[in-house]
């Protein structure tokens, strides 16, 4: 979707994408020449067409969401916010070292939680109370890959 | 006034850049693979995800590197057929690894992580309109998944679909041309019928179709040593492309199945030389 100001036949430019609320989105366009604004509301349906496609719109909104609201896995990952809510027993938290995270932010938001919580699981299952890359290693072994 | 064709870019919203992105992403993941497989049917209990693990590990059997794709996210059953149930998803310094079988098959299913008794679930704006989005939704996973995990040097990814001819054809035009379709059915007018329509459907496409190969077709009674009839249906047309061969059904492979006992240990019988004969047969179709 592109968005022309009439007046100045002058093409749009995307200002602020503000964050869902009920559904809804709020984009506001401006013109780079007369400095008009217009804002976008989005409907339900059309919030979540482009939320399906995997994208997210315009630059602003890049790295503001966590983990878990990017998963679509996220109410069922014990340990994510959403699971924290419902019954599933928080365990013990296990710290990350810095290279370790760095890997973990290699791998794109939807698995990243699901990666997380099970590496955790593995690293209290062999006593360790911190994942390392020693640890990340240690897992693909166990597992084969 | 300037039309949307006069004006380049988006004005910064950035999808098309995305989209275009995540497409280079699946093409860079999938460089080191030779040959993609998606084996579908249209009808939904004729094998597919069977006869795939089952293939893979004939053809990982004569030295194949092998991965399969669950494609089917809302009815996964490779991760539990296969023995990766639990499996984690570990970051490798660039990508994702993937679980492997004990005979070295590479496994991507969401049953490594949804656990049989939770259905797939996605976070939605549109509450209970899921029949707007969820099939773009489940795509770009797909997507995502190709994107994002290891799938390195293969000599084969087979994509085990899901059910639905229509189904068939949206991965078809989703994973695009280089794609070859195997289609599986079973001795019965109905199933054929469904099958034939999706031949019908992909016919008109840009994929391959190698051929299809009748599942179920007979038992095997181990006690008789022979294959007796299942299906009671007289001669079923053929579906107007190459048959790779027929397989009968086996108790034991679907013992091995629940199990997640691979391939390896079938044993020397009329269904381990079929599925043999149906894999020699899709290898001299690729190449």
């Amino acid at each position: 979707m592109k968005f022309l100001c009439v007046p100045c036949d002058t093409p749009m430019k995307l200002q602020t994408v503000a964050p869902p609320d009920r559904g809804s989105l709020s984009i506001v366009y401006s013109c780079p020449e007369c400095g008009y604004e217009m804002a976008m509301l989005t409907n339900a349906y059309e919030t979540q067409a482009v939320q399906s496609l995997g994208v997210r719109i315009g630059p602003e909104s890049d790295g503001k969401s966590s983990d878990a609201s990017a998963c679509p896995f996220a109410a069922m990952i014990p340990g994510t916010e959403d699971a924290q809510r419902g019954e599933v027993a928080v365990p013990t938290p296990v710290r990350w070292t810095a290279a370790a995270e760095a890997r973990l932010a290699k791998i794109p938001e939807f698995v990243r939680p699901m990666a997380r919580t099970g590496i955790e699981r593995f690293a209290r299952e062999k006593g360790a109370l911190e994942v390392d890359e020693q640890i990340l290693d240690e897992a693909r072994d166990f597992f084969g890959m | 006034m300037k039309g949307y064709h006069d004006i380049v870019g988006d004005g910064g919203s950035g999808i098309l850049e995305q989209v275009a992105e995540q497409r280079t992403r699946i093409t860079d993941g999938l460089a080191g693979v030779r040959h993609l497989v998606a084996v579908g049917s249209g009808k939904g209990g004729v094998g597919k995800s069977t006869l795939t693990l089952h293939l893979a590990g004939a053809l990982r059997a004569r030295g194949l590197r092998i991965a399969i794709l669950d494609a089917d996210f809302n009815g996964p059953s490779q991760a539990r057929m296969a023995g990766v149930q639990g499996a984690l998803f570990v970051p490798g310094s660039h990508k994702v690894s993937l679980p492997r079988t004990k005979d070295g098959i590479a496994v991507f299913s969401m049953g490594s992580v949804i656990p049989e008794s939770e259905s797939l679930e996605f976070e939605s704006a549109a509450q209970g309109e899921s029949h707007t989005w969820r099939a773009t939704r489940e795509f770009a996973l797909l997507g995502e998944i190709l994107g994002s995990f290891d799938w390195g040097a293969l000599d084969l990814l087979m994509f085990d679909l899901p059910p639905g001819a229509e189904r068939t054809v949206q991965y078809a035009d989703f994973l695009g041309p280089r794609t070859s379709f195997l289609l599986v059915t079973i001795p019965s007018e109905v199933a054929r019928g469904v099958v034939a329509r999706s031949v019908a459907a992909l016919s008109k496409g840009s994929n391959r179709l190698v051929g299809y190969v009748e599942n179920m077709s007979g038992y095997y009674c181990r006690d008789c040593d022979a294959i007796k009839p299942l299906f009671t249906s007289s001669e079923i047309p053929r579906l107007g492309i190459p048959c790779l061969g027929s397989v009968p059904f086996d108790p034991e492979l679907a013992r091995l199945c629940d199990g997640g006992i691979p391939f390896a240990e079938l044993g020397e019988t009329p269904v381990r030389r079929a599925l043999d004969h149906v894999a020699q047969q899709l290898l001299e179709s690729l190449t």
